[in-house]
């Protein structure tokens, strides 16, 4: 066991060099250098050259990875080149707003999606299964960016002319009225929350469904039947027990997207998260805040792979390694 | 094991001479319902399948009435994206400089003279009005059918021949390839989608549809070669498979004659759900602006400029990609689910 770990830490740690260098050299190889796109067009080429210069890039990208690599190993993210900070400053502002929209709608959608798989389950092939597995059909086949829209119409636009302008959502970083703080984030969280929700809850309900009626159909759910135990009891305290423990992994195993954030949905909604950093730094060239970003969700990843694997050595003793 | 029952059917259906499907699953359904005991005893005595497993397979998707439907229309979407194009030529990119921003479903009489006689009929130059720069709706959105439906399948092409062949390969010799192909995918898995893509297309130099193709195949194959894998490590223990080595068969007819055919069942379905994944995917990549370059539409490109129209009030420019979108992706589901249900004996 523990020389599996020490083997699994070793190829993890392996494995974010090469991610490091395979990611250091796509950045340096796509063309468009820095500096070439969104800032002032009036520019002066000698100012820009002297940037460069400075910052290193005009050397071939191989020869700048070593002082790159030096600097992520002690840490440094080094600077962005357009918002001219630390990348680890901005990394710190721009993750917790992730992990609120991210968090907030996971938990939304795994309290909608768990009762919603196991009545499924209970009852397979009643109207409310039928009903169930037509949504979550729809909801996987509709992709977040087309509900976001639609979403930002409703809740902004016709909501809004619906009620004579007292009552909608806030848009493209807009506030409403004399709200601030908590309430603030609220009204804003609203319409990115259901749109990222309504997919998972999709997804999540169909696992949840096909885990639940695994077990169910197992020899000790029907033992605890034969017993004369109560369908509730068999159902709630027996069978729910080994069938929500695949979805637990499941969410644990997506916990590092929380911080890599949602691309499309916080562009939509104008939510400053490291999705949209990280897009946007992407169309900007600004290769310190991608290789930030990168790193930081490719260190989470290995990390969390690790513990699960670990994790299930622990709890079930027939995983030897 | 988990075929027996199949087995049984396909002899029922033997037993029942030509007459054909309907009847077969009739007896499918008799059977289910009661187990039926006595009929078995009576097929087994019976002369050897007729109806295979692929025949049966086909059969069973054939009755799944949702699946069917989806097929329907989803042939319906592709003949249209092949055919009418062809007919309207430029017209994706022409501009009608005189009808920018106009409104779908707006009729105005025309008079058609046809055999001497004169007639008035409703008439729309631009069926769903056009865009900003008076574009034809109607065109770019078949036109863009085209470039979905062509990435989707061409990729999917694309994972199967890649993620079969690595997968293949790493379930059947282990060792360091294996080793080698699931760190490999780990690489892959860990890095954000969408970003290695616009890094990896602008690293082409621009994007196009053979980029396009070629970067999604390059990075999305890890699931069916997963899938293989897995389905490989089992099938490489299993008794038919020793029997065949231990008669001195060599691992290309192990692998071709034995694992392959047996192995296939899981890998359509993906491959099936995969390309509607694929399809939402080439949307996104449009919708934030990294598939097929203006003037040519995509149903992302179409959606891409929601900002504009939100801001005008205008819902209908957004409404029929989105609805084509959907309906592609939720038919292709559909059938993946069919699909499924036919190939899955267990399953009702």
């Amino acid at each position: 066991m523990t020389f599996y770990v020490i083997r699994r830490v070793l190829i993890g740690v392996m494995l974010l060099f090469l991610m490091s260098f395979a990611f250091f050299g796509l950045t340096r190889l796509t063309p468009g250098p820095p500096f070439s796109t969104g800032e002032n067009p009036r520019a002066h080429q000698e100012l820009i050259d002297k940037r460069m210069n400075a910052l290193g890039l005009n050397k071939p990208w191989y020869a700048q990875y070593p002082a790159y690599l030096n600097a992520l190993v002690h840490g440094n993210l080094g600077d962005s080149y357009v918002y001219n900070q630390p990348v680890t400053k901005l990394l710190t502002q721009r993750v917790p707003n992730s992990v609120i929209l991210l968090g907030t709608a996971l938990i939304v959608s795994l309290l909608i999606a768990i009762p919603l798989g196991i009545f499924a389950a209970t009852r397979q092939y009643s109207k409310l299964d039928m009903t169930t597995s037509v949504i979550s059909y729809v909801g996987i086949s509709v992709p977040s960016f087309v509900l976001g829209i639609f979403l930002l119409f409703a809740g902004g636009i016709w909501l809004r002319h619906l009620t004579g302008g007292d009552f909608y959502f806030p848009l493209f970083g807009m506030h409403k009225g004399s709200t601030s703080g908590l309430d603030d984030l609220v009204w804003h969280m609203v319409l990115p929350v259901t749109s990222l929700a309504v997919l998972s809850v999709a997804g999540f309900s169909r696992f949840m469904r096909a885990s639940m009626l695994e077990v169910l159909h197992q020899d000790y759910v029907r033992t605890a039947k034969a017993k004369g135990l109560a369908q509730r009891t068999v159902n709630y305290k027996h069978a729910l027990r080994n069938a929500i423990l695949p979805i637990i992994t499941l969410v644990a195993l997506q916990t590092p997207q929380f911080v890599s954030g949602a691309i499309i949905t916080e562009g939509i909604f104008s939510w400053p998260g490291m999705g949209l950093l990280a897009f946007q730094a992407a169309v900007d060239r600004d290769y310190p805040v991608i290789l930030g970003v990168v790193m930081l969700v490719a260190v989470l990843t290995v990390t969390f792979n690790l513990l699960a694997d670990i994790a299930y050595a622990v709890v079930d003793p027939r995983i030897r390694y | 094991m988990a075929d027996q029952p199949l087995k049984r059917i396909a002899q029922t259906g033997s037993l029942l001479g030509a007459a054909g499907v309907a009847q077969a699953m009739a007896a499918e359904e008799a059977l289910r319902h009661e187990g039926a005991a006595e009929d078995l005893v009576v097929a087994e005595v019976a002369e050897p399948s007729e109806i295979g497993f692929w025949k049966l397979a086909v059969i069973r998707f054939l009755h799944h009435r949702t699946a069917t439907v989806s097929l329907g229309i989803l042939l319906f979407i592709i003949v249209t994206a092949m055919i009418l194009p062809t007919f309207q030529g430029d017209l994706f990119r022409l501009q009608d400089y005189t009808h920018p921003y106009g409104s779908p479903f707006e009729f105005h009489s025309r008079t058609v003279s046809l055999a001497g006689a004169s007639f008035s009929i409703p008439w729309t130059d631009h069926l769903l009005g056009t865009d900003a720069l008076g574009r034809d709706e109607m065109a770019r959105l078949v036109r863009g059918a085209r470039v979905s439906l062509t990435v989707g399948l061409l990729a999917m092409l694309g994972y199967i021949i890649i993620g079969g062949i690595l997968g293949a390969l790493a379930g059947y010799y282990g060792g360091w390839i294996d080793n080698a192909l699931m760190r490999l995918t780990d690489v892959i898995i860990a890095m954000p989608f969408i970003l290695v893509v616009v890094a990896v297309t602008a690293a082409f130099g621009g994007v196009s549809l053979t980029v396009l193709v070629l970067v999604i195949a390059g990075l999305g194959w890890f699931e069916i070669g997963r899938l293989m894998r897995a389905q490989f490590l089992v099938l490489r223990e299993s008794e038919f498979v020793q029997a065949a080595r231990a008669l001195g068969a060599s691992d290309a007819r192990i692998i071709f004659r034995h694992i392959v055919p047996n192995s296939l069942a899981p890998i359509i379905v993906s491959a099936t759900l995969g390309v509607s994944g694929i399809i939402l995917l080439e949307a996104a990549l449009g919708f934030l602006g990294y598939s097929v370059p203006p003037p040519e539409p995509s149903w992302g490109n179409l959606l891409s400029q929601y900002e504009e129209e939100i801001q005008l009030g205008k819902l209908w420019p957004l409404a029929f990609p989105a609805i084509a979108l959907v309906t592609t992706a939720l038919c292709i589901n559909l059938i993946g689910d069919g699909i499924r249900d036919a190939l899955d004996p267990r399953q009702r």
